[in-house]
């Protein structure tokens, strides 16, 4: 009789604990505890002036005018000082403001400015970027900051970047799995690869 | 592949390989390894050391049987060393062999791992996760070729096997491994995928030759050739259909001529049905049987 009960007070408990590791599985697999920590960079380098819609006072530059490896190879890179200095060394309005007058100091002393890194996956991750650049932007033609927000959250409204989802393989998985149609202008889908050898190396 | 994924197509990821609703396509990457031309010079194992941050254990660990060689060069030699009439020298009988992993098509390490760490790649290679791999050691037993390797320690901080500085030489594209998990060779798996995406931005296939492995492209006698098996036109392919081997067969239509066959081609312990990739070329004489 004991023993009865004692079977199945443990069913009972064994049986709920399965719900709530199903009700688990079913949370959206990005949360607000995604955001990745607060990076302090060199320069506080704002995005938001830069990338951001002209009606928030942005200059709406493409993303890959400075990130300009990202369409041709693995990593999206940062860019040269040269680049910043390209634009900047003729933008007298904002030649006094503290954070240019840092860019200029690392320019004139010859030094590249120590950026740290904010989306930093694990050693074991290979990524592409030129792949993902390649299927999104080029074929499907999305709008470039809709395809690096795909990864990167909305970098258009940050000063510094920081990291908003999660890049867990869970989260890289949930959209691999997905259908994706292969270009524009077709009706064809293809999924993400789900070879080990294609993330992991 | 999520957990939920694995559980639930564990069928489709233990599929049996060489078959005829999914072909290869459109790559499947394979090897043949011409012996008569292998020198044992070695100079193959040196460049997958370096290719693939392959830690060298040192000499008292070797003898433990420890080395992580993902190629070595296996040494036969003839027996009539030393009798009447026989060779006087060893070195003249010496038969070289470089021994990898063969990549099988229905590879005995993918079915035993228990948590799913060695699967089968759409082009035909078996993968290794390093990260997924808990350390069962069931594959490596269940090896037939023994190319499996296990990490015993952790050569990069306990053993300083990369002492400061060295770390520099380290392939950036390839995982330092730590211990307590299996590793074996890959093809240079991280040349193939830099390879296939060159070809697939630019709207093609990977070129036959386009991509070596670092065993190939060190050898001086060209004895490996490299390529996909798919496309007809590739050397290996070529090299595979001269010899008459098949993939997809345990017994190979030419061996079943009376007196045997002349080709040299011929796979290691085919007979066991792992339908390894990799084809070997030499004639089996009488003295090495």
């Amino acid at each position: 009789m004991f023993r009865f009960l004692r079977l199945s007070v443990l069913f009972a408990v064994l049986f709920v604990s399965a719900g709530s590791h199903a009700a688990d599985a079913s949370q959206p697999l990005s949360t607000a505890d995604d955001l990745g920590p607060q990076v302090d960079q060199p320069i506080e380098f704002p995005h938001d002036r830069h990338a951001g819609d002209a009606a928030q006072g942005g200059m709406q530059i493409n993303c890959m005018y400075c990130h300009t490896y990202a369409r041709r190879s693995m990593t999206a890179g940062i860019p040269p000082t040269q680049k910043c200095i390209g634009c900047h060394q003729s933008i007298e309005s904002v030649r006094e403001t503290p954070r240019i007058k840092k860019l200029f100091e690392y320019w004139e002393a010859k030094k590249p400015i120590p950026w740290k890194k904010v989306h930093d996956l694990p050693d074991f991750v290979r990524f592409h970027h030129e792949r993902h650049i390649q299927r999104f932007y080029f074929q499907q033609g999305k709008p470039v900051q809709e395809v690096c927000g795909y990864c990167h959250g909305n970098v258009k409204t940050m000063t510094v970047a920081r990291r908003t989802k999660s890049l867990s393989m869970g989260w890289c998985v949930s959209c691999h799995e997905k259908q994706h149609p292969v270009d524009a202008a077709s009706t064809k889908t293809a999924q993400g690869p789900n070879d080990c050898w294609q993330c992991h190396k | 592949m999520s957990v939920n994924n694995l559980l639930e197509n564990w069928a489709q990821f233990r599929h049996f390989h060489p078959v005829d609703d999914k072909p290869h396509d459109p790559y499947k990457w394979a090897m043949s390894i011409d012996l008569d031309a292998c020198s044992g010079c070695n100079a193959c194992s040196v460049a997958c050391y370096a290719e693939n941050n392959i830690p060298v254990v040192g000499k008292e660990k070797y003898a433990h049987g420890q080395a992580m060689h993902w190629i070595r060069i296996e040494h036969y030699w003839d027996e009539d060393i030393g009798v009447p009439g026989g060779r006087e020298f060893p070195e003249q009988g010496a038969q070289f062999l470089p021994m990898m992993c063969q990549q099988c098509e229905a590879a005995p390490c993918e079915t035993v791992c228990p948590v799913g760490a060695t699967n089968h790649t759409a082009d035909g290679l078996n993968s290794q996760i390093y990260n997924r791999c808990i350390g069962s050691r069931y594959c490596s037993a269940n090896c037939p070729y023994k190319v499996r390797y296990f990490n015993w320690y952790d050569y990069p901080t306990t053993d300083n096997v990369w002492p400061e500085t060295m770390t520099r030489q380290l392939n950036p594209d390839v995982t330092v491994r730590s211990k307590g998990v299996m590793e074996k060779c890959t093809f240079c798996v991280q040349r193939l995928n830099a390879a296939m995406s060159t070809a697939r931005s630019e709207g093609r296939k990977v070129h036959d030759g386009e991509v070596q492995t670092a065993c190939q492209q060190a050898c001086p006698t060209n004895a490996i050739s490299f390529g996909n098996l798919v496309d007809p036109e590739s050397r290996v392919a070529k090299q595979w259909a001269r010899q008459q081997v098949e993939l997809t067969k345990d017994k190979q239509t030419k061996d079943a001529e009376p007196g045997g066959s002349r080709l040299r081609g011929y796979r290691i312990l085919e007979e066991l049905r792992p339908y390894p990739s990799v084809m070997y070329l030499e004639r089996v004489r009488e003295s090495a049987v």
